[in-house]
């Protein structure tokens, strides 16, 4: 059934060449699978390997002399890991659309707003050239830009953070993506602007059937528009639970997410936080990578082993050991 | 609204060039006056009080200072530079037929410079290779640490006394012949001058390669031809642009080292000549020119740099 999905993560392993002979892992068994439609939430704590997942995606680790080292990455049935220029040359700005995670240094500082529009349309090699400032246009409406005739002339640092984020989104979407994958797309913004550029996500997926991938630190941000949650912890994906049903996690570091969360502090309260600092990459304990900083470990979680997710439930799935003994 | 933008950087920095411009003719009126002694008995040496109330009616140097700075104004307004103690000749006239020579030799140069820079700068930033960056750093840092009078000679031996490419001495100034006589000084300069812009076109592009945006463009699936013009090359050359500007105008006195081996009547050599023989009005004039050419060329440099990129401060 596997070809069916839009995008097939599994068991991906991303290293880096740190020197000619040394190597680090900085993602490891990761999996994340996306059907069409449907808007996955990516969450973890800073350095957990959520932008190398992403940049996975669209074969530009090699940029940061990373590369992936084993497992799968399929797109549409298409293999990634094995992909050539002409292969990405179909995919990227054409199926899948990227908006990265420093959107606000995104756009090209030496070109105007239009040009990068206009390049982002004309990937399409037929598009008519008499109708380019139509959609141009049309773009900056959707990601509801005020004043679309000017900012077409402007050039980004004429533009506000909220303004950059929305062009970068705009052009992400010039060619109706299958897949488009957002970079925390709201960090650094405030908090109205970022409702804003959720709900303009969140119509896209309804109007163009697409998926999305939405990277982010914001745990309720992420409950409140994703299907499904994917966490991530040190370089693998942790626990992959539908969204509302967040609560009912069963994996220790979920938890600690979700009772991290700075609106659950009731006035007296304290807010809890998570034991310790993340493993470092290249640091990672043996086993259970969440070990050293879970309540609920025993032995067996530090035994050398890989933690792959087990399916528990409908659309979850757990790389906890002792996700059966475990409850908030 | 956005053509007034521009419009007004670019006046503001035509006010900022024309007020140094104002400077650097005070500075060259200044210069006469600030040097220990009095020029003209200097030059004259002992002889009568008379003839050396003369020469500093002639210099410039009677009456009140204030004077003396309206006179040289008017004069200046007049396009008169004042008149060749040495040959008797008009300064205007010297500089009208010794500048053309060192600002062919300089366009020409920085032409070429650029045309060989753009490619070798951003093909070696952009493969980043180890062996390759290494041996480019080398033969550059090699050039530019070998003395140019070293170079021009190496340059002579070879083209002159070996294949006898190159006249020996002597210059035609009209257009093309003049080229019989220039081309070896103009490869050598290029060659000093490719040295220094390939390089920093290098770290440019390095620099801007790191740039999110480059990725943005990757993602994007910008054409490779797009790609290198609007992603590496346009966002690299502020920096260029500006350094070449500079470097045109410090060139006007630096060359005089090329045109003397190469005997070249360059403004450079006439410059150094009338230093030598406290030929003030010269010097004055051919002071005032450099400081007016190199005002006006940081000023296009740094408009030039603006347009192409407008994170340039100008
Ligand atoms: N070139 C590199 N060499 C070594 N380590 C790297 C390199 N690039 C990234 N890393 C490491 O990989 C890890 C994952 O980085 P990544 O950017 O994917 O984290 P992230 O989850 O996106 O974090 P954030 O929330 O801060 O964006 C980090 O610990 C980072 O330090
Ligand atoms: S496997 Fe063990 S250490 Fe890891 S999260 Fe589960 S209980 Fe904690
Ligand atoms: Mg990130």
């Amino acid at each position: 059934m596997s070809g069916n999905h839009l995008l097939e993560i599994k068991n991906l392993k991303i290293d880096v060449r740190v020197t000619k002979k040394r190597r680090l892992s900085i993602v490891d068994t990761a999996s994340l699978i996306i059907e069409p439609g449907q808007i996955i939430g990516l969450i973890g704590e800073s350095g957990s390997g959520k932008t190398m997942l992403c940049r996975s995606l669209v074969g530009t680790l090699g940029r940061r002399g990373a590369y992936i080292a084993s497992g799968q990455l399929k797109f549409d049935g298409i293999d990634l890991i094995s992909a050539k220029q002409s292969v990405w040359n179909e995919i990227r700005g054409k199926r899948i659309g990227y908006v990265p995670q420093s959107a606000l240094a995104g756009p090209n500082p030496v070109m105007t707003i239009g040009a990068q529009l206009a390049e982002a349309i004309l990937q399409d090699e037929n598009f008519p050239k008499a109708d380019l400032e139509k959609r141009s246009l049309e773009l900056l409406n959707i990601v509801q830009i005020r004043r679309p005739e000017t900012v077409l002339k402007q050039y980004q640092h004429e533009l506000s953070g909220g303004m950059k984020q929305r062009v970068m989104i705009a052009c992400a979407i010039a060619q109706q993506p299958q897949l488009i994958v957002a970079d925390e797309p709201t960090t650094g913004l405030d908090v109205t602007v970022q409702a804003e550029i959720m709900e303009l996500l969140k119509q896209i997926r309804k109007d163009f059937n697409t998926s999305i991938i939405l990277v982010s630190h914001d745990l309720p941000l992420i409950n409140e528009i994703c299907d499904d949650t994917v966490v991530m912890h040190a370089g693998t994906t942790v626990e992959k639970i539908p969204s509302k049903s967040i609560k009912a996690s069963k994996h220790p570091y979920t938890l600690a997410l979700y009772n991290s969360r700075i609106d659950l502090v009731v006035p007296k309260g304290q807010l809890k936080t998570i034991n310790g600092q993340p493993p470092s990459v290249g640091s990672w304990p043996e086993g259970c990578r969440f070990s050293e900083r879970c309540d609920f470990v025993k032995d067996k979680c530090r035994v050398k082993q890989d933690l792959p997710l087990i399916t528990i439930g409908t659309s979850h799935e757990t790389s906890c050991l002792r996700y059966d003994e475990i409850a908030r | 609204m956005l053509k007034n933008q521009i419009a007004r950087t670019i006046l503001g920095r035509l006010g900022r060039a024309l007020s140094v411009g104002f400077w650097v003719m005070v500075i060259s009126f200044a210069i006469m006056r600030i040097i220990p002694g009095d020029p003209a008995s200097a030059r004259l040496g002992g002889v009568e009080a008379e003839a050396i109330a003369q020469l500093r009616k002639q210099l410039n140097l009677d009456g009140s200072i204030f004077q003396q700075f309206s006179r040289y104004v008017t004069d200046l307004l007049h396009g008169n530079l004042g008149i060749s103690l040495q040959t008797g000749r008009t300064v205007i006239d010297i500089i009208g037929s010794t500048l053309p020579l060192t600002i062919y030799l300089i366009l020409f140069s920085t032409f070429f410079a650029v045309i060989l820079s753009i490619p070798i700068g951003t093909s070696i930033a952009w493969s980043g290779k180890a062996p390759i960056v290494y041996t480019f750093r080398g033969i550059t840092a090699v050039i530019l640490a070998t003395p140019n009078f070293f170079i021009a000679m190496v340059g002579i031996l070879i083209f002159t006394v070996r294949v006898n490419w190159s006249p020996v001495f002597g210059y035609e100034p009209e257009f093309p012949q003049n080229l019989k006589y220039l081309w070896l000084p103009v490869v050598v300069n290029t060659l000093i001058m490719t040295s220094v812009v390939s390089r920093v076109i290098f770290s440019s592009v390095i620099e801007t390669k790191e740039e999110e945006f480059v990725e943005t463009g990757i993602i994007r699936g910008v054409g490779r031809r797009r790609f290198f013009w609007f992603y590496i090359l346009k966002p690299s050359m502020a920096p260029t642009v500006v350094l070449l500007s500079y470097m045109m105008g410090t060139m006007l006195g630096a060359t005089v080292i090329l045109e003397t081996i190469f005997t070249l009547p360059g403004i450079g050599r006439e410059m150094v000549n009338a230093v030598l023989t406290s030929d003030y009005p010269v010097v004055q004039g051919i002071l005032l020119i450099f400081g007016v050419i190199t005002v006006f060329l940081s000023f296009v440099g740094d408009v030039i740099a603006y347009l192409l990129d407008r994170r340039v401060k100008i």
